[in-house]
């Protein structure tokens, strides 16, 4: 069948050319068969000598030679040229198919049709008119030659033929056009497709090697799980953060990772807990094996919101763990290892200004005191600093115990008179009527916030009093109030007021002293205390602390 | 006759200073500057009538000598103990078994004052 095809294979460009000259060589070969078995059949021995043999052998050869030539133009020349001349050759071999009287009037003349027809198929259909034409002419001059009038009837049929074949085969070449138009459409489509999906696969794979790439340049441990938190990728960084083989972490379950002997018990609570109710916790603490880890997860969402996995970052947390531990420790040692020769240089001051080595004169005991002054300043700093680093290792505590309103106002008399009728500032102090004699709180700790606050009111007030009131606010609540005239506090400062290490303006450290840790500290003591503190200033006014803090300490 | 004092104090100035306060109200003062020597001078020598003890001490800690020695013989039972300690924590874990406690820095004339106060009346 492929050897056949082949018989009939035509190069050309134009897909209606190949078309046309394939049906021509389907046309010739048929022909060129029929007479050639036509020939051989004449030329048999039971023939020879009768009547017409040699006209029927003359014409099969023609015919054969006929078709072999128009077969050999089609194929090699222009299959036009090749269609024309069978066209013609079958109009002129129907004319001279039969008796002229049957050509130019009777059944002959169907004959005919068929070039007529044909010439829309394997020419251009317009050429059917033209093979009508030709056909009529054919037809009148064998009709005048027989002195007949021309068969006008089969005139107009040849030419409504040709008006039929005409349409018919223009609208299978336009349907057969469209179909071209709508496959080179596809065509089109489909390359332009694949290119796209070519691209964006190469975009793929470049996304998913700087990915990669990524993953394994950063110092971070990298874990991610798929929905049932098993673990399907992670990067180098992790092995050596967690010492352990990458076949015990890639394909096993979070589950089996946190039953590590290496974690600590507490952390592997931390972790189950994150699993079983997939929070996405920022920077929690877990203790594996010496080290520090830092944890951190995010869930990773499909395009339709739907949680497909998890994401986990382990970061090494233990030199600053280490860092933090040894900062605290630090700021303590040193803060004891400072309180016990400042005490020493306090009791000699004291000492001078006492007299015990004999009389001092007036000067002397004021230097004396001088010193203990300063000396005294400096021990407040070291213990707001150690009380800060207390509370940022967590190890401040409170201490809840029945205290009496009364006695906290009366030490805070004795320790802070002086230092206000010095600079001529009144300090005043009022219980309200409704609060109860007896409270519970930390005294100590309470005595420490009222002595930071209104040590804070004497030192920005220049006159005026500093005014601090004992006070029920509602059924649950007490609290005190220090108010002072003072030069008071801009704006702009007040919502930093209790930050850590911060005064109003740089230049009143030189001038007042101290780290800006004193109102830091009683708000955090305020809060250890389930209480609250708030501020309220203007300027060149005064300035209103008011603590709030619940009756029944929880 | 002065009643005994026995500071048991590391720090030289502090137990100079602590020395001087007491002396000031009559007491007769006895230092030790060490944890171990202190424990020795318990166990063997005469009772004092006040001890101020740091808790902070070399080789063997105030708060051991306060448990192990001062609070099981029956001989201290009429001494008065007065912790010094710098941190107020520890201060607070002992108070039970002390008289007073002092928070350092401690004052020479509060020292005065206070100790003064427990002297036997005459």
């Amino acid at each position: 069948m492929r050897s056949l095809n082949r018989f009939f294979t035509i190069s050309s460009k134009d897909p209606d050319d190949t078309r046309r000259r394939r049906i021509l060589n389907i046309l010739i070969v048929g022909i060129g068969v029929v007479s050639l078995i036509e020939l051989l059949i004449s030329l048999a021995p039971s023939f020879r000598g009768k009547q017409g043999v040699g006209i029927l052998i003359i014409g099969s050869a023609i015919t054969f030679l006929g078709m072999l030539i128009i077969y050999l133009i089609n194929i090699f020349r222009s299959g036009r040229v090749a269609a024309t001349i069978f066209l013609l050759f079958l109009t002129v071999v129907f004319a001279f198919s039969d008796t002229p009287e049957e050509v130019a009037g009777g059944r002959s003349l169907f004959a005919f049709t068929i070039p007529i027809i044909m010439a829309s198929i394997l020419l251009v259909p317009w050429s059917s008119f033209v093979f009508s034409t030709i056909s009529s002419v054919i037809i009148s001059v064998i009709a005048f030659s027989i002195n007949q009038t021309p068969n006008i009837p089969a005139i107009i049929g040849f030419f409504v033929i040709a008006l039929v074949s005409w349409l018919s085969a223009r609208s299978l070449e336009q349907a057969l056009k469209e179909l071209r138009d709508i496959n080179a459409n596809l065509d089109q489509q489909v390359i332009e497709r694949t290119q796209a999906l070519t691209a964006s696969l190469e975009r793929e794979r470049i996304e998913a090697g700087r990915n990669q790439a990524i993953l394994n340049s950063i110092a971070d441990g990298v874990i991610v799980f798929d929905k049932k938190w098993n673990a399907t990728l992670t990067n180098p960084a992790i092995k050596g953060m967690l010492e352990i083989p990458i076949d015990l972490i890639v394909n096993k379950s979070f589950r089996e990772l946190i039953e590590h002997p290496r974690l600590a018990s507490q952390s592997r609570r931390l972790l189950q807990a994150m699993m079983e109710h997939d929070t996405q916790p920022i920077g929690f603490r877990i203790n594996w094996g010496e080290k520090t880890l830092s944890v951190s997860a995010a869930q990773v969402h499909d395009i339709r919101g739907e949680n497909i996995g998890t994401v986990t970052v382990f970061r090494d947390f233990t030199r600053e763990a280490e860092v933090e531990k040894l900062k605290s420790t630090f700021v303590a040692i040193v803060s004891h290892e400072l309180r016990t020769p400042l005490n020493a240089v306090l009791g000699y001051a004291e000492m001078f200004k006492e007299a015990v080595y004999g009389p001092m004169n007036d000067k002397q005991v004021n230097m004396a005191d001088r010193i203990m002054k300063n000396t005294q300043r400096l021990l407040g700093l070291i213990n707001d600093l150690l009380d800060q680093a207390q509370m940022e290792a967590g190890k401040l505590t409170i201490h809840i115990s029945p205290l009496k309103p009364a006695e906290l106002l009366d030490a805070l008399h004795g320790l802070l008179d002086k230092t206000a009728s010095d600079k001529r500032i009144r300090l005043t102090s009022e219980i309200d009527d409704d609060l109860p004699e007896t409270l519970n709180g930390d005294a100590a700790r309470l005595q420490q916030i009222l002595v930071n606050l209104v040590t804070n009111a004497i030192k920005f007030t220049d006159h005026g009093e500093v005014r601090v009131r004992f006070l029920r606010t509602d059924d649950a609540k007490w609290g005190i109030e220090v108010e002072d005239t003072g030069r008071g506090i801009p704006e702009s400062e007040l919502p930093f007021i209790f930050d850590t290490f911060r005064q109003v303006e740089g230049a009143t450290t030189r001038v007042h002293g101290g780290f800006g840790l004193g109102l830091a500290i009683v708000k955090q003591l305020v809060n250890l205390m389930s209480g609250d503190v708030t501020v309220e200033s203007r300027i060149d006014s005064g300035t209103k602390f008011s603590i709030s803090l619940p009756l029944v300490v929880p | 006759m002065s009643e005994l004092a026995l500071i048991i104090e590391d720090d030289e100035d502090l137990a100079n200073i602590f020395a001087e306060a007491l002396r000031g109200v009559d007491f007769e003062v006895e230092h030790i500057a060490d944890g171990k020597m202190a424990e020795d001078r318990l166990r063997n020598g005469a009772v004092p009538y006040l001890i101020l003890l740091d808790m902070h001490l070399p080789h063997v800690a105030g708060g051991d000598l306060l448990t192990n020695i001062i609070k099981k013989e029956e001989r201290f039972n009429k001494t008065t103990i007065i912790l010094t300690t710098a941190d107020a924590r520890m201060g607070e874990m002992y108070h039970d078994q002390a008289d007073f406690v002092l928070v350092k820095p401690i004052s020479f004339v509060q020292l005065r004052d206070l100790t003064a106060r427990l002297l036997p009346r005459r």
